[in-house]
């Protein structure tokens, strides 16, 4: 069991090489393969767009999209919020799905070079940062200087418990991502450990699960902070 | 007791015990969604959301309680 740990560890922490005086660990260099297969996918879907589309890749892409700004249009409460918001909103969940299942394939996590993002809890922390900064900003930008009025209302002595709400949030949205990623993955290693031929797959099944669970989740959790940092009347 | 004792009785104390309040807040929630959606088949969709969502948010209380038990096992020399 210990051997497994060492093993996820050294996947995890190790840094492969430095460029400039930074260290490239795994998960970046993941991350780079992730970003690449998106825009690689993204860039074949959409040359030559026509308003009927032909080509099944535009298709596909349409309809992906199409649905996630419906879901999220319904959670926040009117599609042209969803739309204004949905480069952040379809890049976070589509990276995190990506993220989640790239866990599965053969050689993630015990080769050099390839390792789940989110099974760190630096890259979940850097998204849910993103989101934290953007509710704010763009809080302060619809509402003005009169969005910290909701930090002292129904009354002042309520700032401390808003204040502790507001930093636990983006917090609970990292842990939560990397808690469920980390713990899966570890999961099916120390398994695999013990019983290595078709046993693992139940828990595998539960990861593919989970997976686009906590990344349909993560957005849904984002779209409801902005929806109500962004929301006109009150 | 040794150190490594306190460790491995802790990690297991902090997954143990976290998983009660999760079990019994996820078995409520989804017990109120079936008898929500038994009563209102059209609303199934939006409930199905938000079962979802909710049982995220009780999932990570949880998850946090694994993550203690991963450090204070990662702690066992």
């Amino acid at each position: 069991m210990s051997q497994t740990m060492m093993v996820l560890a050294s996947a995890h922490g190790g840094p492969l090489f430095s460029i400039g005086g930074l260290e490239v660990s795994s998960i970046t260099t993941t991350t780079w393969g992730i970003m690449a297969l998106l825009v690689l996918v993204c860039f074949l879907a959409t040359r030559d767009l026509q308003i009927v589309p032909v080509r099944k890749s535009q298709i596909a892409l349409e309809l992906a999209v199409d649905t996630l700004i419906t879901f999220l249009g319904s959670i926040m409460g009117g599609e042209e919020k969803a739309k204004k918001f949905f480069p952040l909103l379809g890049s976070l969940f589509f990276i995190i799905l990506i993220s989640n299942y790239s866990g599965l394939l053969p050689g993630f996590g015990h080769t050099p070079g390839l390792q789940a993002p989110t099974s760190a809890l630096s890259f979940t922390a850097a998204l849910a940062l993103v989101v934290f900064f953007t509710t704010h900003i763009q809080g302060v930008k619809s509402k003005g200087l009169a969005y910290f009025k909701h930090f002292v209302s129904p009354h002042w002595a309520m700032l401390p418990m808003n204040l502790m709400e507001e930093l636990v949030k983006p917090l609970s949205l990292a842990l939560r991502l990397y808690g469920n990623i980390f713990g899966e993955e570890t999961l099916v290693a120390s398994i695999f450990a013990m019983a290595p031929l078709f046993v693992p797959l139940p828990f595998m099944f539960l990861g593919v699960f989970f997976g686009f669970i906590q990344a349909l989740v993560f957005t849904l959790l984002t779209a409801t902070y902005l929806a109500s940092a962004t929301a006109g009347e009150h | 007791m040794t150190n490594d004792a306190f460790f491995a009785l802790g990690a297991a104390l902090a997954i143990g015990l976290a998983t009660f309040g999760p079990g019994i807040g996820q078995g409520l929630a989804a017990g109120r969604a079936f008898e929500a959606i038994a009563r209102q088949p059209e609303a199934t969709g939006d409930i199905r959301t938000l079962l979802i969502l909710a049982l995220a948010f009780m999932e990570a209380l949880c998850i946090f309680g694994l993550l203690i038990a991963f450090l204070l096992f990662g702690k066992i020399s």
